[in-house]
């Protein structure tokens, strides 16, 4: 896949560093930086960006590269435990004929699309509050917000079987309140599903709101004085400064969260099982049961890396989409 | 304006007590007896099982060691994830090389495959390095975070080039650029960086489940799930153990949120 | 074998890398366990034992005694917590067997599937001197213990019998005589009786199989002597006995009698409202009960589980744990020593049904006293009495199979489809069974 940075990547970058004399982009020529200071030093213009990314070159290399090449493999055989035989793209096919697998596809993609949305508008609303001076007890807000992305697995999977619970649950006595009948949160396919889009919205939604709030820390605050000498109101700075501004952090979380999502595994695991009648089932769950539970290792990989296709090709969608020119 | 800040207000209390009220309960579930955690109606006063509660949980995973355990392996594994980022992270944004495209693709295409999958092969590995059971086998996977590494550029390419043109100009060498320019001015999402880093190696399950052995190494995740059994799990120790695991990261991030708050590029020029 | 080349080559670019970057490896801290692949029948030692909650707290108080009449042996019970045990012996067994403890404690619904997937993981019993047990723990257990090469792969350390545990303060106020109550049927009938007098529930069931536990449906078929599975290892998901136990359960929801006990806590919440008349459930129940509701004392009672048919069976055995040795532990004869001390003496074995609350397998540990004593919380009735006397009534083997798992997962989706959808047990069994035969490569029995 390519999230690659765009070819044409800096090019006022680059006409700014001419004129300044420093080699900067492609384009400029590579022979002066290192003639001029090859010799005497190793950090070159050109040496500089390798070494910058030996530690996680390495670090790939070491830690990554290899489980991601034997379970490829692993995901082109068949066999029990350490004896395994070639069967070449057998899972692949198997795959395409399991209905589960498609069910399994279709409730990730039902999520993936209610969810995120929902989830990054909410955490962009959130972060726009908390950066603004109008409003009072600012640090108090932003701790509660976060809090929720703190809960480790197995006390949150006991925290919202709790809440959750038809008759005897938080959340529906909350309806109560306001008149709403109980909801049957994880008995119903239905609301099964809606159920887990709330805990996840509940548990990243702080996250996502603190990583734009450090995004929307380096707006540079000239802009907004200037587009306000200009007379530009706040739904038009918004629109022309702050949301340009945060495009690379939006891409980021926009990739992020659909990946998340889409390898979505936890709250499933720990709420519905999966159930009712796999209204739940994700793939990585499914994936986890082929390959922790019935011990079909081959084709749990091969679910993997079908799984990792359609991420990386969504993941080129939306690079595409929201453009990374700058 | 008043009125503005009123709404804006109203809204983030709104949305404080959505994302507090769960772990309220649980905060209140962790101070009741076992017996009464699913009772109903929900004790949402403190109960008078808290010390006891801790103390089980000393007793049963050795709360303390655990603690610091987790605090070892987050706290190095924030550390040296941050540098790594950081430094890839202005490689890839800021720098034109042969081969920048192919690298982030690669360092990227870790994110995309599920960890279920590469826990075997990774097990295998660690064995074969002799390296299962020890602190290094859970931080150093740790250490390359697509995450951050990509965070990092996404951050770093909006900061104007004139910026770390004007100091090279100046005769910095490119160490010092780093160093003086481009860590200062990206202070905030630096430290959401290293909050969010420490909150995965604190959280972290599955694989340090997988790598430890002993349960002396254990940290906080892994050392809860042994509390669990069929009908046997100790509600109270479960969740009082998920509300200790809230503090240190809360600690942490009030610590770091001076560095959200302050608006360092104020000064600086954009493109 | 290309794979186990380029593994090796990536290896030591690692292993050099990792040097070069200054990191030590400090791995391997002497817990004893099995370090490479390939085991040895050391008789000495250190051995590791992994095991879960309660039970691992039960094994710690044989280490005493063991080690006293063991020297040379040293005992580590570690307690890993369960579900969290079965990824890790899963992923020490797919790396063929890296990492494993010596000693490991494993379920029923666990052990055919290893066996069958991962024939090189559990050591050979058979060859010390495992055979000699045969006919020592109750009978319907032994062919579990047996792989496909006829040797003896672990030893059953717990059984759970089925019984029906019901509210006696109830069905009196309800005038239900538990006599009376000889099966399902019996029960469906008097269910609104009770509901009407008590305001509870007959009983709870997890309807949306949120942890897809299938006991009840299990139970029902067990009781006809079927399962998901018949002994040649076929296919029995939509047989009549299948069908007949999936119709009970929706007869029982359609009446209004099951309550729904999704999520976690809410079985344990429901039975502490006294919202639930009767529990269908195993001998570990009794201890949990007790445990749990000393509020309650008094007010339990347990009975034979009434038959799924008028007239069938009364006695099943819910679930079963045992104790094996890895194929890959250093230790193997040293591990079995322990394994055969804490499961085959009734003193050990007693001791620890009484830390642990793990009702013995073993036929000879019945005859303590403490298994017809009384017991307050249940009126006084001998309760563990009854769970012994249905054991020795005898309840059929019950083949769980390499596929358990996957049966378990599509029966689950079945029961919900019928609760929650309003399927026809019928159709949806059928449904079922094919899609695990398809999936197992296994017949349908006719």
């Amino acid at each position: 896949m390519s999230l690659a940075p765009s070819e044409r990547a800096p090019a006022t970058g680059a006409a700014h560093a001419t004129a300044t004399g420093i080699p900067a982009g492609r384009g400029t020529p590579r022979r002066t930086g290192r003639a001029r200071q090859g010799r005497r030093r190793l950090l070159t213009r050109e040496s500089v960006p390798y070494l910058l990314i030996m530690p996680a070159v390495l670090g790939f290399a070491i830690f990554k590269a290899y489980p991601i090449a034997a379970s490829f493999w692993i995901s082109l055989t068949t066999g029990n435990g350490d004896e395994r035989q070639f069967t070449g793209l057998a899972n692949y096919r198997r795959l395409l004929d399991d209905p589960l697998f498609w069910t399994a596809l279709k409730n990730t993609a039902l999520i993936l699309v209610v969810q995120v949305p929902l989830m990054l508008g909410l955490a962009l609303l959130v972060a726009l509050g908390l950066n603004s001076t109008k409003v009072w007890l600012r640090p108090l807000w932003r701790l509660g917000v976060f809090v929720s992305s703190l809960t480790g697995l197995v006390a949150a999977g006991v925290m919202f079987s709790v809440i959750l619970n038809r008759d005897a649950g938080l959340l529906n006595w909350v309806l109560s309140l306001f008149g709403v009948d109980r909801v049957n949160w994880l008995g119903s396919p239905v609301w099964a599903r809606v159920g887990v889009v709330l805990v996840i919205t509940w548990h990243y939604t702080g996250y996502n709101a603190v990583m734009y709030l450090a995004g929307l820390q380096g707006v540079p605050k000239e802009l907004y004085e200037a587009a306000m000498v200009d007379g530009a109101g706040p739904v038009r700075r918004f629109f022309s400064i702050t949301l340009p501004q945060l495009r690379p952090i939006l891409l980021l979380t926009v990739v992020l969260s659909t990946i998340g999502t889409l390898q979505l595994f936890d709250e499933p695991y720990v709420l519905t099982g999966g159930g009712p009648d796999n209204a739940t089932l994700t793939v990585t769950m499914y994936l986890y049961n082929n390959g922790f539970k019935y011990f079909d290792f081959g084709y749990a990989s091969a679910l993997a890396y079908a799984l990792a296709l359609i991420v990386s090709l969504l993941g080129i969608l939306q690079v595409r989409l929201m453009g990374e020119r700058r | 304006m008043k009125l503005r800040g009123t709404l804006l207000t109203v809204l983030l209390a709104g949305a404080f007590g959505l994302c507090v009220g769960p772990f309220y309960w649980l905060a209140m579930a962790a101070t009741q007896d076992n017996k009464d955690v699913f009772s109903w109606p929900p004790k949402l006063l403190p109960g008078g099982h808290l010390m006891e509660n801790l103390q089980g949980l000393q007793e049963s995973i050795g709360l303390t060691r655990v603690l610091l355990n987790t605090l070892l392996v987050a706290g190095l594994q924030t550390v040296g994830a941050v540098v790594v980022s950081v430094l890839a992270g202005y490689a890839f944004a800021k720098f034109d090389f042969r081969g920048r495209n192919l690298f982030f693709v690669l360092l990227l295409s870790t994110l995309v495959i599920p960890d279920t999958v590469m826990l075997i092969p990774i097990f295998q590995m660690m064995m074969d390095l002799g390296l299962i059971d020890s602190y290094e086998s859970v931080i150093l996977p740790g250490l390359v975070t697509p995450f951050g590494i990509f965070l990092m550029r996404q951050a770093l390419r909006s900061m104007p080039d004139e910026l770390l043109d004007a100091a090279r100009v100046d005769g910095a060498g490119e160490l010092r650029v780093l160093w003086r320019i481009v860590i200062p001015v990206n202070r905030p999402i630096i430290a959401a960086l290293a909050l969010f880093v420490f909150l995965g190696g604190w959280n972290q399950f599955v694989w340090p489940l997988i790598a430890l052995r002993s349960p002396e190494m254990y940290t906080l995740p892994v050392a809860t799930a042994t509390l669990q059994g069929l009908a046997t799990t100790n509600y109270a120790q479960v969740l009082l153990a998920g509300a200790i695991a809230a503090i240190p990261v809360m600690a942490l991030f009030l610590v770091l949120q001076r560095q959200f708050i302050s608006g360092l590029l104020a000064g600086a020029t954009k493109e | 074998m290309s794979h186990h080349l380029s593994r090796r080559h990536l290896l030591q670019l690692a292993t050099a890398s990792a040097a070069g970057l200054g990191l030590t490896a400090c791995g391997g801290s002497g817990s004893g366990g099995s370090g490479g692949a390939g085991g040895a029948d050391g008789d000495s030692g250190r051995i590791t034992v992994w095991s879960w909650t309660t039970a691992a707290e039960a094994l710690r108080g044989v280490v005493p005694s063991f080690e006293r009449d063991n020297p040379g042996i040293t005992v580590d019970v570690q307690d890993l917590g369960n579900p969290a045990i079965w990824d890790k012996i899963t992923v020490g067994l797919a790396s063929g067997g890296k990492g494993l403890a010596d000693v490991l404690h494993i379920g029923v619904d666990y052990l055919p599937g290893y066996m069958e997937k991962f024939p090189q993981g559990l050591a050979d019993l058979s060859k010390l001197g495992a055979d000699r047990h045969k006919d020592a723990f109750v009978e319907g257990l032994w062919p579990t213990v047996i792989g496909k090469d006829k040797a003896v792969h672990a030893l059953p350390w717990e059984v759970n019998p089925l019984g029906l545990f019901y509210r006696h303060d109830y069905f009196e106020k309800a005038d239900v005589d538990p006599a009376s109550l000889s099966s399902w049927d019996d029960l469906i009938a008097a269910g609104p009786k009770i509901r009407a007098a008590t305001g509870a529930q007959l009983l709870g069931l997890d309807k949306p199989g949120t942890v897809q536990d299938m006991d009840f449906f299990q139970n029902l078929m067990q009781l006809q002597g079927a399962f998901y599975f018949d002994a040649e290892g076929r296919v029995t998901l939509a047989s009549d006995e299948a069908v007949q136990a999936l119709t009970v359960i929706k007869r029982l929801n359609d009446a209004g009698l099951l309550a729904d006990t999704a999520g976690q806590g809410t079985w344990k919440r429901l039975v502490g409202q006294g919202k639930l008349a009767t529990a269908p459930y195993p001998a570990w129940a009794i201890e949990y009960l007790s445990d749990k509701f000393p509020a309650q004392s008094g007010k339990w009672r347990v009975m034979q589980p009434p038959a799924a048919v008028p007239g069938g069976g009364r006695s099943a055995i819910v679930n079963s744990t045992f104790l094996t040795v890895s194929a890959t532990s250093k230790r193997r004869k040293a591990a079995w020593r322990f394994v055969e001390y804490a499961l085959t003496k009734p003193a050990e074995i007693n001791r620890m049904f009484a830390s642990g609350g793990v009702f013995p397998a073993l036929k000879e540990a019945y005859t303590d006293p403490k298994f017809s004593a009384p017991d307050p919380f249940y009126g006084g009735q001998k309760v563990l009495r009854s769970f012994v006397d249905s054991l020795t009534a005898g309840a059929g083997a019950t083949n769980f199979t390499g596929d358990y798992s996957r049966a378990l997962k599509l029966a689950s989706d079945a029961q919900s489809q019928v609760l929650i959808k309003g399927a026809d047990p019928a159709e949806a069994l059928k449904a079922a069974a094919k899609q695990l035969a398809q999936q197992t490569g296994r017949q349908q029995a006719a």
